[in-house]
């Protein structure tokens, strides 16, 4: 820590100006109240001191050792009174006094050790996915643990044979084995009898309900039979069955709380940063860093070069141009000149310019997007799951057997009838049916999450085989944020200069470009392949690379040649300048000699690499790909007719995006979207299925139903694949199920069906759904 | 065999005694960093407890 800040720090004022300023201005804005509250929990000690409780990310961890370092370095801050860090959450909790410390020290200490730290603001959804995984694993504990002691209880009456086991010894191990039920029942099967009760009251049948009601027949009928063996429930006890059944079912329910707990993770490690800020310029033009929610209309901003706009506004000072790709599609950066309007959102590309804040917060573009988004959410078709489906008429049909075979034994033997329907019962206690879809979709998202898919919704997987039709946003989704280079232009120059080949003014610039990094230096090696710049390179001398112009080097003979842009190589303005530049490409760069402007190359954005055979692919499967672009619709239709798809929309903004979607639903037809922008987080809240991509916009991601961290569209088609091979699957496991029952029902009916077969069968039909699903995870 | 009529009893018991404990420790939080706690030895020493560990030997 610096001295100075640790003088200012030893006075009991707390907001001397002095101490903010031995902050870098970055870190400053931490110890705005506003931000602070983001990720701080204020409480007031019972001496009456104020304590605060901040929650922070921290990164550059490599080893669990590390997590003691980063505590002994925030310890030693005068003001902290405790620091805890989690080395596999990578948060530290630091609990400090706020008369004597500032954030923004502690975060210096913490960088003075070697790391770095940010905010953390989800600590309270982090807290609550916590205490939901404990109780799911201690749930879990509980069931499987009485399960073992159960099954270990009920094994002498399976392997004894004739009088081997003395009949109040049998008795007392039954009594065992509802002692150890008992927990089951109450505590850890408690889910699914809320869960039953709630979808009860709502008026519809989920699986929850024949789950809690062959769970409860069979706990009842057992206690009975335990506690009076001569009465209406006879003397076969299920405890073991009944707690397996419980076991498997909430290990199934963990496993999706940990998918689901994963995919909110990694969303929120991208969500934590540092505020953002903004440089608020006052009367005198002196500018300061404040954080973005303090801005009001009015303010003047100055905004850098390569910082985002923070609000809605218009440039009053200098001229630019801005990408406002994420949240137009547009992939080509806009003029900004002097009173233009611009867009909270977008990033300043061309020069540090001046704004004047016109609108903040839920006023602003980015936040009408955000509206409309919400309201394409309540629209969305639900997806009735599978197992849901089953759910009814499976309850109804084994209600009316139950019944139907009481009624019918009341006039053979009616001391038996009550026994007959509660084995009807317990012999469908629908084990496999309810386990079937869970496991399979859970294997298969498990498989997937390994491939760089994160699922946050499994049902997502039984959509996406009904699929009829695909949309592909194009800027970052179809293409990457590379450029390539995609065409020269010679320029008319008077005769007596050199003129080369195609071919060989491309290897001529290639030759002078790799001695630069600049992206376009890179493309431009890239496009004229191996061998030609290395060999070329060698040739030029004295090269000097000027940033934000170009290079320039002197070649064999003494000339001087230029790469870079107009000005820079000589092209008076608007000379060769295209006129198509804004519609063809998204950069070009000029190569000349002696101040002349010889040749002009053009850029474009790069497909991904696989981009081209996943539409083909997923083409072959029988969809509809379309390209739904807001970029211009020439610039879209190229690059549709490079993709080979069905057809192609541009110039779409976030309504029409959403209309054409939402028509396309109209017509009855199942679709899928994959975007990235801000303007498309609509239409991914609306359509059936939709995918966003890692790097695009947290708005977008947080809508999807899966986020491709990978990137990589082929992920999409083994997606796809996947599905349908899960819904098969399910499909088997509910085939299994039925059979199974088909089987053991008319057993029941006639009474002929021996307890320790309806033990195994049921506990054999869970194991073999399980097992089929766990061949989707490998 | 009739050591049984005790044996099974305590042995339910002991299981209820036993989901309690795992209880009590996971809902203290032991599990929830396990990694951590491997690597503690390397760490520097806390300050001493009690007079005799700090004092030289």
């Amino acid at each position: 820590m610096p001295l100075s800040s640790a003088a200012v720090l030893a006075k009991p004022v707390p907001d001397a100006p002095a101490a903010a300023a031995s902050a870098p201005p970055g870190l400053a804005v931490l110890d705005d109240p506003v931000e602070l509250r983001r990720f701080t929990r204020f409480s007031t000690t019972a001496a009456g001191e104020a304590l605060a409780d901040s929650s922070l990310r921290i990164t550059g961890m490599h080893c669990a050792a590390c997590a003691g370092l980063i505590e002994q370095a925030v310890a030693r801050v005068d003001g902290v009174v405790e620091a805890t860090v989690s080395a596999a959450g990578e948060r530290a909790r630091v609990h400090w006094q706020p008369q004597r410390a500032r954030m923004a020290d502690i975060v210096l200490a913490i960088r003075a050790a070697g790391y770095d730290a940010t905010p953390d603001t989800a600590l309270e959804s982090r807290e609550t996915r916590k205490l939901e995984h404990r109780q799911a694993v201690w749930r879990l504990f509980v069931a499987s643990f009485c399960a073992m002691q159960v099954m270990m209880m009920a094994t002498p009456s399976y392997v004894a044979t004739g009088n081997e086991l003395a009949p109040d010894l049998r008795q007392l191990l039954n009594w065992g084995s509802w002692l150890l039920s008992l927990p089951v029942m109450v505590f850890a099967a408690g889910p699914f009898f809320s869960g039953a009760w709630r979808s009860l009251r709502a008026r519809r049948i989920g699986m929850d309900v024949p789950v809690a009601l062959g769970v409860l027949v069979t706990f009842v009928a057992s206690t009975g039979a335990t506690f009076d063996p001569d009465g209406v429930f006879g003397h076969e006890v299920y405890f073991d069955s009944l707690t397996m059944f419980v076991s498997f079912l909430l290990a199934g329910r963990l496993l999706e709380t940990r998918a689901r707990h994963q995919v909110a993770q990694v969303l929120e490690a991208t969500l934590s940063g540092m505020p953002e800020t903004a440089l608020r310029l006052d009367a005198q033009g002196h500018a300061e860093a404040v954080s973005v929610q303090r801005l009001v209309p009015g303010d003047r901003v100055r905004v850098p070069v390569g910082q985002a706009f923070p609000a809605d506004g218009a440039v009053i000072e200098g001229a630019t141009r801005a990408d406002e790709a994420l949240l137009t599609g547009e992939s080509a950066p806009v003029a900004k000149p002097l009173g233009a309007a611009v867009v909270a959102g977008s990033v300043n590309l061309g020069a540090p310019v001046v704004m004047r804040v016109d609108r903040v917060g839920d006023d602003t573009r980015l936040e009408g997007i955000v509206a409309l988004m919400r309201d394409a959410m309540s629209q969305r078709p639900s997806l009735a799951r599978a197992a849901d489906r089953w759910a009814a008429p499976f309850l109804w049909v084994v209600l009316v057997l139950a019944a139907g075979a009481a009624a019918v034994w009341s006039v053979i033997d009616p001391s038996r009838a009550v026994w007959v329907a509660v084995s009807v019962l317990i012999v469908t206690c629908p084990c496999a049916l309810s386990l079937a879809a869970p496991s399979a979709l859970l294997s298969a998202a498990s498989a997937l999450a390994r491939r760089g898919v994160l699922l946050q919704r499994l049902d997502a997987l039984e959509g996406l085989t009904q699929v009829d039709r695909i949309y592909f946003d194009k800027t970052g989704t179809v293409t990457d944020e590379h450029l390539q280079w995609s065409g020269l232009q010679r320029l008319d120059v008077p005769s007596g200069l050199p003129t080369l080949s195609d071919a060989q003014w491309l290897a001529q610039a290639a030759g002078l470009a790799g001695w630069s990094s600049h992206p376009l230096s890179k493309a431009l090696v890239a496009a004229a392949g191996d061998g030609g710049p290395a060999a070329e390179a060698s040739a030029w001398r004295d090269v000097q690379e000027l940033p934000g112009q170009g290079l320039q080097a002197l070649d064999g003979e003494g000339r001087r040649w230029r790469l870079g842009r107009t000005s820079f190589v000589g092209a008076a303005d608007g000379v060769g300048a295209p006129s198509s530049l804004a519609g063809d490409s998204r950069a070009a760069v000029w190569l000349g000699v002696d101040g002349q402007a010889l040749v002009r190359f053009d850029f474009d954005e790069a497909l991904r690499p696989d981009a081209r055979t996943a539409v083909d692919a997923l083409r072959q499967r029988g969809l509809q790909v379309v390209l739904l672009s807001g970029d211009r619709p020439e610039r879209a239709e190229r690059m549709g007719q490079r993709l080979a798809v069905d057809r192609v929309i541009g110039g779409a903004t976030p309504e029409s995006k959403l209309s054409e979607v939402a028509a396309a639903q109209a017509g009855g037809l199942k679709v899928a979207m994959v975007g990235d922008g801000i303007n498309d987080a609509p239409v991914l809240a609306r359509a059936d299925v939709s995918f966003a991509m890692g790097q695009g916009a947290l708005v977008a991601r947080a809508q999807a139903d899966a986020v491709v961290v990978s990137s990589r569209l082929g992920d999409l088609v083994l997606a796809h694949d996947l599905a349908g091979r899960t819904m098969a699957v399910v499909r088997q496991n509910l085939w299994w199920a039925a059979a199974y029952n088909g089987v053991c029902i008319p057993l029941a009916l006639a009474g002929w069906l021996p307890p320790w077969a309806a033990g195994l069968g049921m506990a054999s039909s869970s194991l073999l759904v399980i097992g089929n699903s766990l061949r989707l995870a490998r | 065999m009739d050591i049984l009529y005790l044996l099974i009893p305590l042995s339910a018991v002991l299981v209820l005694l036993i989901v309690g404990v795992f209880g009590w420790a996971l809902h203290k939080g032991q599990f929830d960093d396990v990694e951590r706690e491997g690597s503690r030895i390397l760490e520097n020493d806390p300050a001493a407890v009690d007079v005799d560990q700090s004092r030289p030997t």
